[in-house]
């Protein structure tokens, strides 16, 4: 049941992923309209499939990679949804939903990566706030690229349809910013008890796991960016360079969970 | 009876020919009813704007109508009739209504999406009125007109970005900043033009303006004029590592800004972005200055330039107006053949409305025993009685005018229940 479910909320991401873009380019009202709805009733089957799967697992539909994916997607199109809302900002759409529909791509839930041997609030809990963390920073992304390529039409001073659609730089800049802040310390929390976790659980805090060690690395890229910017006045472009690189190494992140053998993934 | 439009615009006539022929106010009123006087015209409208000279009218001949007008508004001006003749639109019934409603929605003007034009034909439609040259049709036309304008005004981007350099200039900085509430501006040298973005800048919430210029009077003048502050030409690095935009127009003929200057300024604003609007001739601002991180730089050149993407914008939102002016054209035109009829319906209902209650009168003033419920009961009855004997010839009259043909309905409901002449 959750199986055909899922399917149909994936074509739903697909529907909306191409009326967002559409609507970019074309600018109709119309379109966005039929965006927004998509994206709801995906979003709607999304959380049916997912609470169906919880129910035949008897457990939260977090313990495989792909699962996680899966949830993290589901955040990511809450987000969206909510943020768009929150800042009138009608074209977030088009740069969100392609992410969220590759990550609901990789939800078919046929491997299991984590043994019936691992389990626990703490585990529910590790994956819980790091999925919350990476789903903001999927925000996080997307307004980096708007940033840049609003600047770059501003810069270049050949006005395009983007300049007409995209909202200002210092409402993209603040964008990015607050996706930074709130994700961030999810991130944080989220790493932090999988460390505490791996100490117990593997015996070591570095064992060779590629998802573990490219995620300090992306966190790294995060926590320096955050730094500089709440320090170093750190901003605009360079800001969202900082998030594109930091998202870049979250997606090699969530890959090799995905496709790297390794304590997460196999 | 047929409704048409004829004129002539900025699209076919040269300025000096519309120039003669534009009328003033007061000699419209005189020449509405010298037109409403002949017995050629029914109902109209002129419309006269420097950019077109347009009647809107009803007539049973239209041919002849739009002679005698014109005849009558070239005599009024002076001008040879045959120049005028030789330039003459005339539009008919459907193609009347959409040009009408394109004239409304500023889809026929020289400058898409300006919002002047729906002022002036309202002005037009309100002095026809009192004229009394307005008839059904005519009101019918234009009060649709205007909420086709309105419609297209809201549902389409047509008038949503700037045609001029200095509203441009205050959307890009809007695109920069965001609000612009609380944003400080600098003015570097005093032009008409540099006030005008000012003022436009002042309106958007921009507080507070700073003036400098190399002569000081001049700077205190305009600084005035702005309720803002001058400052001394030496101290502008000081004053630019305050403000967030910046408008030249010196007449110096070398820039006023060099790189330099801007870097040693940026380096102390933390990354707060800086906008130059350079309107001045030779440029007031040096050309490598919007390399620099956070600084935008525009000038008057750049500002044309994004004019001319707003112009093709209000093109493109155009095309979705022209398609919501279709529609309306035809909910219009369904509508038309209903207000043919709609005064011989509601002179049948008076007619009738004027027997029953005349009846019902003389009925209660025989029954002065009667209760409130009886009084009530008669007046309900008699009332329903005019309305199930008015359904069937309303319902014919619609549907004769939407087949086409309800001349003969017309007079025959006329003739049967009394209504006197048409």
């Amino acid at each position: 049941m959750h199986q055909t479910l899922l399917t149909v909320a994936i074509i739903g991401y697909v529907a909306a992923t191409g009326l967002a873009l559409a609507y970019l380019v074309q600018r109709e009202e119309m379109l966005h309209r039929l965006a927004v709805l998509a994206t709801l009733a995906a979003w709607v089957l999304h959380t049916i499939a997912l609470l169906a799967l919880a129910i035949d697992l008897g457990r939260p539909p977090l313990a495989s990679m792909p699962e996680a994916v899966s949830v993290a997607a589901w955040v990511v199109v809450l987000l969206e949804m909510w943020i768009e809302r929150r800042y009138g900002l009608s074209v977030l759409g088009a740069f969100v939903l392609p992410v969220a529909l590759v990550l609901s791509l990789q939800s078919t839930p046929t491997r299991t990566l984590i043994g019936p041997t691992l389990s626990g609030a703490w585990l529910w809990v590790h994956i819980g706030l790091a999925l919350v963390g990476i789903a903001a920073l999927v925000l996080n992304f997307a307004g980096a690229v708007m940033y840049l390529l609003q600047e770059h039409q501003l810069r270049a001073k050949r006005l395009g349809t983007l300049y007409y659609t995209l909202p200002a730089l210092a409402t993209l800049d603040r964008l990015t910013y607050r996706t930074l802040a709130f994700g961030f310390p999810f991130l944080t929390t989220g790493l932090i008890l999988g460390v505490l976790w791996a100490g117990t659980a593997w015996g070591s805090v570095f064992t060779f796991d590629p998802l573990a060690l490219s995620s300090y690395v992306a966190w790294t890229v995060y926590a320096a960016t955050l730094a500089g910017r709440a320090a170093g006045g750190w901003h605009g472009r360079r800001a969202a360079y900082f998030a594109i690189l930091g998202f870049a190494v979250l997606a090699l992140t969530l890959s090799a969970g995905l496709f790297l053998p390794g304590k997460h993934g196999g | 009876m047929a409704l048409f439009v004829s004129g002539l615009s900025h699209r076919n006539a040269p300025v000096e020919l519309r120039e003669q022929l534009a009328v003033e106010e007061d000699k419209l009123r005189e020449l509405l009813r010298d037109i409403s006087s002949t017995n050629a015209v029914r109902e109209a409208i002129i419309l006269s704007t420097c950019n077109r000279v347009e009647v809107y009218a009803v007539a049973d001949v239209p041919g002849e109508a739009r002679t005698v007008m014109f005849r009558r508004l070239c005599r009024h001006r002076g001008v040879e009739p045959a120049a005028v003749e030789a330039v003459l639109y005339t539009f008919a019934e459907g193609d009347a209504v959409r040009h009408a409603f394109r004239v409304a929605s500023s889809l026929d003007s020289m400058v898409i999406g300006e919002p002047q034009i729906l002022g002036q034909v309202k002005d037009a439609f309100a002095l026809a009125q009192s004229c009394e040259a307005v008839g059904p049709a005519l009101h019918a036309l234009f009060t649709h007109a205007f909420a086709v304008a309105k419609k297209v005004r809201t549902e389409t981007e047509i008038a949503r970005h700037a045609v001029s350099v200095s509203f441009a200039a205050v959307e890009l900085a809007k695109k920069i900043f965001g609000g612009l509430e609380g944003k400080a501006v600098l003015l570097v040298g005093a032009g008409k033009m540099s006030e005008l973005a000012a003022r436009h800048l002042v309106e958007q919430g921009v507080f507070p303006v700073y003036v400098t210029n190399r002569t000081w009077g001049r700077a205190q003048e305009m600084a005035r004029a702005l309720s803002g502050t001058a400052v001394p030409f030496d101290e502008m690095s000081t004053a630019l590592a305050a403000v967030d935009i910046v408008i030249t127009s010196t007449g110096a003929p070398e820039p006023v800004i060099r790189r330099e200057l801007v870097q040693r300024v940026m380096h102390g604003r933390r990354g707060r972005p800086l906008f130059f609007i350079d309107i001045a001739v030779p440029r007031d601002v040096e050309g490598t200055v919007d390399s620099l991180d956070d600084v935008y730089c525009y000038d008057i050149d750049d500002l044309k330039q994004v004019v001319d993407a707003n112009i093709r914008e209000r093109v493109r939102e155009a095309h979705r107006a022209e398609i919501l002016v279709e529609r309306e054209v035809a909910k219009f035109l369904a509508k038309l053949g209903d207000v043919e009829v709609i005064p011989t319906i509601v002179s049948l209902r008076e007619r009738l409305e004027a027997i029953r209650s005349g009846e019902v009168k003389r009925t209660l003033a025989r029954l002065p025993g009667a209760t409130l419920e009886t009084r009530e009961a008669i007046e309900a009855m008699s009332t329903a009685i005019v309305n199930k004997i008015l359904h069937a010839p309303i319902t014919k009259l619609r549907e004769s005018s939407r087949a086409g043909s309800p001349r003969s309905w017309l007079e025959l409901v006329h003739e049967l229940f009394g209504l006197g002449r048409r």
